[in-house]
């Protein structure tokens, strides 16, 4: 071989050295970071808040992107408890949901008669001419009241009952502003049984034309305490509140 | 003869420094340390935010692009009422959809500048939306990055029927605050 002809072919070779490398390099580097095809060029969304398109499927892990080089859920190590879907406790949710509100409305409602009973209480007894208490009732004031805390007890239980049988969800130990609502239950749930058993005492006692006596005498404090617990029941779930109807939004 | 060798030292140079460059170039992985995701919710008697510390991410950087994949489960997030955070998941689907994946794609020139602009690929709630050019900001601490920024959310791209109280619904927008710190792996 003369001298030119092999000067040809090492700079050929060289040059077939200097471009194959590079490929070669590249080509590990994408087989260590587990991709061996190479990524189409990415088209940036062309829309902003393009509407959905993805039809409605349990959130599995995505499958495999448009390209192997983007990472997938499963790089990020989630468990599949995590990443499944699960209709059931969905559904159980979405009727927790729709009990809740129930008995929010219910429970909103429940006030107006429960205001009324309690301002109408003192009006059970029926006032003599010079302002003392006469020992027989007007029996239109004592009957309305008796109605009025009859039609509050019982949209009061059939609130309660809408909290009571909401499905429990499993695994979710509770904290925040719903623990006192429920904890104030226990002043208020007592208090809506006494209430009433105590004023039908008090009721009975008043019809046998004596002043009321005994336990039944409890009855106004009782209930009086039964509201406030109910109240404060109520403004504890909304907490905290924040009155800004007036500012510019 | 003088002419040949500086063409054998040329292409010995090229056979050399080229491939370090393309190696340079080629894949970089990140994962990320540390996140705060914060959803904000406004309605006139109650402003609200739930946060999760459970997101996680990996990004991977080819080809002069990036690909970020951040994940998250919606019942981590915690707005300080139980009784809200169910009704957000049962809202949001989150049972039945319980992941939140955002997938984030911009150039690898943006990676080392103050502002990066992604465009975002949402999945939530069993649907999908995208936002373009959001803007996050880039800062350099230590070995690691931190980046914040807010995504746009709103409940009517992801068909969430609004929650209400007192009849009154919350406001349609449900910004989201990130801040995730990075390292390159």
């Amino acid at each position: 071989m003369n001298p030119g002809m092999l000067s040809l072919s090492l700079r050929a070779g060289i040059l077939t050295l200097s471009l194959f490398i590079p490929t070669l390099a590249i080509a590990q580097n994408s087989a260590t970071a587990q991709a061996p095809q190479q990524k189409p060029a990415p088209q940036p969304a062309a829309q902003q808040q393009t509407p959905p398109s993805q039809p409605e499927q349990p959130n599995a892990p995505s499958p495999a992107s448009s390209s192997s080089q983007e990472p997938s859920l499963s790089d990020l190590g989630f468990t599949p408890q995590q990443t499944q879907g699960n209709p059931k406790l969905q559904a159980e949710l979405n009727k927790r949901t729709e009990m809740l509100k129930i008995h929010q409305r219910l429970g909103l409602i429940t006030l107006a008669p429960m205001a009324a009973t309690l301002i109408t209480g003192p009006m059970a007894k029926a006032k003599g001419r010079n302002g003392q208490t006469i020992t027989e009732p007007s029996n239109a004031n004592l009957d309305f009241h008796a109605a009025l805390g009859g039609a509050t007890t019982a949209l009061y239980f059939t609130t309660a009952s809408y909290a009571i049988f909401a499905p429990k969800i499993p695994n979710n130990p509770k904290h925040g502003a719903i623990r006192f609502h429920e904890a104030l239950s226990f002043v208020h749930g007592p208090g809506m049984i006494l209430t009433p058993i105590l004023g039908y005492d008090a009721y009975k006692q008043e019809n046998a034309g004596e002043k009321v006596h005994g336990i039944a005498s409890l009855h106004g404090p009782v209930a009086i305490a039964t509201v406030c617990a109910y109240g404060t029941s109520i403004v504890a779930v909304s907490w905290p509140i924040h009155l800004k109807f007036w500012e510019k939004r | 003869m003088k002419r040949n060798s500086q063409l054998a030292f040329l292409s010995a140079f090229l056979a050399l420094f080229v491939p370090h460059c393309a190696a340079t170039q080629s894949d970089t992985t990140w994962v990320a340390d540390q996140s705060t995701l914060s959803y904000h919710m406004s309605h006139p008697m109650h402003e609200v935010d739930g946060t999760s510390h459970a997101a996680r991410g990996k990004g991977v950087c080819h080809a002069g692009w990036c690909d970020f994949l951040i994940a998250v489960p919606v019942k981590t997030f915690d707005s300080g009422d139980t009784n809200r955070d169910l009704h957000m998941t049962e809202a949001t689907r989150g049972a039945q959809f319980p992941m939140v994946l955002v997938r984030a794609h911009f150039a690898l020139a943006e990676i080392a500048s103050q502002w990066i602009h992604a465009d975002l690929e949402v999945q939530f709630a069993g649907q999908t939306a995208h936002y373009t050019q959001v803007p996050f900001e880039r800062t350099q601490q230590g070995n690691e990055v931190r980046i914040t920024g807010t995504i746009p959310l709103t409940c009517s791209d992801f068909k969430i029927e609004r929650p209400s109280f007192l009849t009154v619904p919350i406001k349609n927008e449900i910004p989201v605050r990130v801040d995730m710190t990075w390292r390159q792996q």
